[in-house]
């Protein structure tokens, strides 16, 4: 039991806006009243939100792991000492597994989605899940490059989804998975093609008789069909690219009537011709966004500074390798994705990387829904989960962003309508939408995100300090499932988060159609594909799919 | 299966038929302390005071048990602040030092298999140490012949001189020992059309060379197997780099990748879990509290050599057969704990010795091959034992209630 008493609450899930108020948890839950005698915190000038939910981070799996290898020099600089409750480890950009949950947690979060898992591979990111502590975790699967997805939506024809819903189901059920992430579909297979990529939603990929259009629509019915409690994650083809916002109009397009969530949304605003200098088209597609309720985004926001670029989209780490020179890993994993890795950083002075930013920020200032366009930097890659505080400072203060404006390159600048000083200042109850309550909603996590009554007792509490950055850096409490996990921002215990895995029910007659391209186009067994390990899959919560349409 | 034991094995080939044979017959006493059978908690607590004791205690090994008993080695280390290395077969780490400083061009045997029409063993002999690998990529010749179809396959083996897999290549080339750099350098600049000068080239089979720099170029996929020739000098890792930077250079003309052959089993995942868990592969110092990884200096083979270490605890691994002979050496002369299903001559000279129920034999578990794949390892059959797993937490929980915490 525990009273958090008479703070200003930010809930707007439930229509809060900083009301003091109490907020009381029992049993790991949010409960309407608790006995006076109930131990409480004093939070008396003091801010409460909901835990923070991270929709698009990279913490976990071969990916990272493979990037945590690249690092060394970055973990020899930020080593962390064991404690009496702390495992030890390394942070940088890539921390180690621990470290990560432990920073998450001092940060306010308590919820973090994996934004890319390659099937085969769960085994590898659930393990590694098991190692991040007290955040609650799920991961996406990919399924945008996937040869034996490939076929039977070639097979499937224009109408029904039919097998490839089961398989989409099936898939996520071997692998302990929450949603389903498409990245780059079909330009990573055409990778594997003799480096080459799709440029344009309606290129086949070579021999497979399937377009990047054609798997977009695919999946993105087979999601609705199955009602999963998130939409489709969508990398858009075309990554970095100049011109690339055509590209992405075309996705939103395609999957209009459909639901969508489209990842990093920063990295495919730009407008200009392909090899030439991009420019902002962020207004557009913010203009574009807001007038499509079913469709969504996180921005992937660039901080400048150290950054890992981790990604499926290995074309993407093939031409970053040729801009730094340095390090790179390229993985290519059967019949299902790829992966790419580059250590990178982001300057001030740089053009590019100055536009991108710029970009970001016109991306959070112009949309009118903030539910529909959170927060991420699209951790390691836009720069680290800890750049937050400082994202959400450049949000809330105008003078602070102006500053930075001003710091930048200007001709960057000046192909963005940052320099028209938008005025916007975010509010901490829009704050609270941007880093909770929306991705708790496009998540489909019900009881994520929000302080009403059954809603899960993950709850930060901040000190008030006009220095938005400061205030963020270092909640005063933080509560997750009810236990107090930080105190005055030390961890005070580090308990083992929940995997937050999605129940979709499947035909079990598609084994029968998965079998065979199994055996044609992996190196394991089928038999030996689905995860099946009790300790790599528990704890665990189910949040259940809601077919047949009453999903949404 | 019969009478709870193993009456055959099938599908394995030699080496797994031996690896299974090791762990299912004659199974040593569940505790030794001296060599007296002892119980298994008289044999913890044994453990728990070598190693409370130890200045600078070493876990090692860790190649030859399942990914969930390396997690406990890692945690264990942590808590009586070790050195910690997987210490297998030297081919197992250098690549993965290797490609920590330049990165590495990579893939899954699924996509050689299907995918690569050029495949270069340099100085691997899979044929010898991995039976099965030529088969099943259908990079035998039976397997070419059959494969065919949607694309030519060319297998091309450089190696000091013919080997097994040699006979069943394209095509061979012929490298003298203490040259992998020179040729693989070569070939960097035979790749970027960089003129050579000859004479100085004169040991090189730069013909060779030439027609396998053509090959890359016209290829659409093609991948390298570095093998343990490759690393086995002093220059071992030099020759790593270079071979990792070739690499780099031909993926950039052609889709090619590196796949390190690997000889301990689970070698990766040791690899793996050390890196999740530290942030570092190989060679990390919890000496101060905190990770700290220095190849050289954190080895087992160096720490062992310097007479660094005063007790090692040694996980799935003959140390003593297989370390270099002067880190076996100092082994002998301080107080060990082997934790292995094997009997071993290490096992055998242990101050204490867990004879343990083998991962992917007697209990169930996940490793990593060598591609990075993971795989659920079965459990055929029972045992009353505890695991590699079981020993190492049970050593662990021994140590924090003497300190504790």
């Amino acid at each position: 039991m525990l009273r958090i008493a008479q703070g200003r609450v930010y809930d707007p899930a439930n229509g809060v806006d900083g009301d003091v108020r109490d907020v009381c948890l029992n049993g790991g839950k949010v409960v309407e009243e608790l006995p006076s005698h109930a131990p409480r915190i004093d939070a008396r000038g003091m801010i409460v939100m909901p835990g923070g939910v991270d929709i698009h981070s990279h913490i976990a799996g071969p990916k990272v792991n493979a990037a945590r290898k690249l690092a060394p020099e970055e973990h020899r600089a930020d080593p962390l000492d064991r404690t009496a409750i702390m495992r030890s480890g390394t942070g940088g950009t890539v921390p180690s597994t621990f470290t990560t949950g432990y920073r998450y947690a001092l940060l306010g979060y308590t919820t973090v989605v994996d934004a890319a898992t390659p099937p085969l591979a769960a085994r590898h990111t659930l393990a590694e899940l098991r190692d991040t502590p007290i955040v609650d975790a799920a991961f996406l699967v990919l399924m945008g490059n996937n040869l034996p997805m490939f076929e039977l939506i070639r097979d499937a024809g224009p109408d029904g989804a039919g097998p490839v819903t089961e398989a989409v189901a099936w898939w996520l059920e071997a692998t302990g998975g929450y949603g389903v992430k498409l990245v780059n579909p079909g330009g990573v297979e055409m990778w594997k093609h003799g480096n080459r990529n799709v440029t344009s939603l309606d290129d086949e990929v070579e021999g497979l008789g399937v377009t990047p259009r054609r798997v977009l629509e695919a999946i993105a019915t087979s999601v609705d069909e199955l009602g999963l409690p998130h939409p489709v994650h969508v990398h858009c083809n075309n990554l970095g690219v100049a011109g690339n916002w055509r590209t992405t109009l075309d996705t939103l397009d395609t999957l209009q009537g459909r639901r969508a969530h489209l990842a990093h949304l920063q990295f495919h605003a730009y407008g200009g011709t392909p090899g030439k200098r991009p420019r902002s088209r962020a207004p557009e597609l913010a203009e574009h966004l807001d007038a499509h309720p079913e469709h969504s985004a996180d921005v992937g926001q660039v901080m400048f500074g150290p950054a890992t670029t981790i990604t499926a989209d290995a074309p993407v780490s093939a031409r970053l390798r040729e801009i730094t020179g340095g390090k790179w890993v390229n993985a290519d994993l059967e019949a299902e994705t790829g992966c790419g890795i580059v250590p990178f950083a982001y300057r001030e002075r740089n053009y590019v990387h100055a536009l991108q930013w710029a970009i970001g920020l016109e991306l959070f200032l112009l949309s009118r829904d903030p539910w529909r366009v959170v927060l991420s930097t699209d951790h390691p890659n836009g720069g680290s989960f800890l750049s937050y505080p400082r994202l959400i400072r450049l949000l809330m203060d105008r003078e602070f962003r102006n500053e930075q404006i001003d710091r930048v390159n200007q001709k960057a600048i000046r192909r963005t309508v940052l320099r028209d000083r938008l005025e916007r200042e975010y509010t901490l109850g829009e704050i609270a939408i941007i880093t909770r309550a929306g991705p708790a909603r496009l998540l489909g996590l019900a009881d994520k995100g929000h302080l009403g009554v059954g809603a899960d007792a993950d709850v930060t509490v901040y000190g008030e300090h006009e220095d938005r950055e400061q205030m963020f850096a270092t909640p005063r409490y933080v509560i997750k499932g009810g236990r107090v996990i930080v105190e005055d921002g030390e961890l005070r215990e580090a308990p083992a988060g929940d995997l937050l895995r999605v129940e979709a029910d499947h035909d079990e007659a598609i084994e029968r159609t998965l079998r065979p391209l199994f055996e044609e186009h992996y190196s394991v067994q089928f038999a030996n594909y689905p995860v099946r390990e009790p300790w790599l899959l528990e704890p665990a919560r189910r949040i259940p799919a809601r077919r047949d349409g009453s999903g949404r | 299966m019969a009478a709870g034991a193993l009456e055959r094995v099938t599908g394995t080939c030699m080496i797994g038929d031996a690896w299974f044979a090791e762990r299912t017959v004659d199974a040593p006493p569940v505790a030794r302390v001296d060599g007296r059978e002892v119980d298994f908690a008289e044999a913890v607590e044994a453990s728990a005071a070598i190693l409370g004791e130890a200045r600078l205690p070493l876990v090692c090994g860790l190649g030859q048990t399942d990914c969930e008993s390396q997690r406990a080695a890692v945690a264990l280390a942590e808590r009586i602040g070790a050195v910690i290395d997987p210490a297998g077969p030297v081919v197992d780490g250098t690549v993965g030092a290797a490609s920590q400083a330049i990165g590495l061009s990579t893939a899954t045997f699924g996509e050689l298999r299907d995918r690569a029409e050029l495949v270069v063993a340099w100085r691997a002999d899979p044929v010898a140490s991995h039976p099965r690998l030529l088969p099943r990529l259908r990079l035998d010749r039976a397997g070419r012949a059959t494969a065919g179809g949607d694309f030519d396959r060319t297998l091309v083996v450089i190696d000091v001189q013919r080997t097994a897999t040699a006979d069943e290549a394209d095509a061979f080339i012929e490298l003298p020992p203490e040259l992998d750099f020179e040729a693989l350098w070569s070939m960097r600049a035979l790749v970027r059309g960089v003129p050579l000068d000859r004479d100085l080239a004169a040991r090189l089979p730069l013909d060779g060379l030439g027609q396998l720099a053509d090959r890359f170029r016209a290829c659409g996929y093609g991948a390298v197997l570095p093998g343990p020739g490759l690393v086995a000098s002093a220059a071992g890792y030099v020759n790593a780099l270079a071979l990792l930077a070739l690499v780099r250079d031909l993926a950039r003309i052609a889709h090619v990748v590196a796949l390190p052959l690997r000889q301990d089993g689970n070698a990766r995942g040791a690899e793996d879990v050390l890196a999740w868990q530290t942030g570092y592969p190989a060679a990390v110092s919890f000496a101060r509290g905190h990770p700290r990884a220095r190849p050289g200096e954190f080895s087992a083979a160096g720490v062992l050599e310097r007479g660094e270490t005063d007790a090692a605890l040694i996980v799935g691994f003959d140390a003593l057969r297989h370390l270099p002979p002067r880190a076996a050496d100092n082994l002998r002369r301080i107080p060990t704990i082997v934790v292995d299903p094997r009997a071993t001559e290490t096992a055998a000279a242990a101050r204490v010795a867990f004879a343990t129920a083998a991962g992917g034999v007697h209990r169930e578990g996940t490793a990593h091959r060598m591609d990075g794949v993971p795989v659920p390892l079965p459990a055929p059959l029972a045992s009353a034992r505890a695991g590699d797993e079981q020993v190492l937490a049970a050593i662990a929980a021994r140590v924090a209630g003497a300190e504790g915490t």
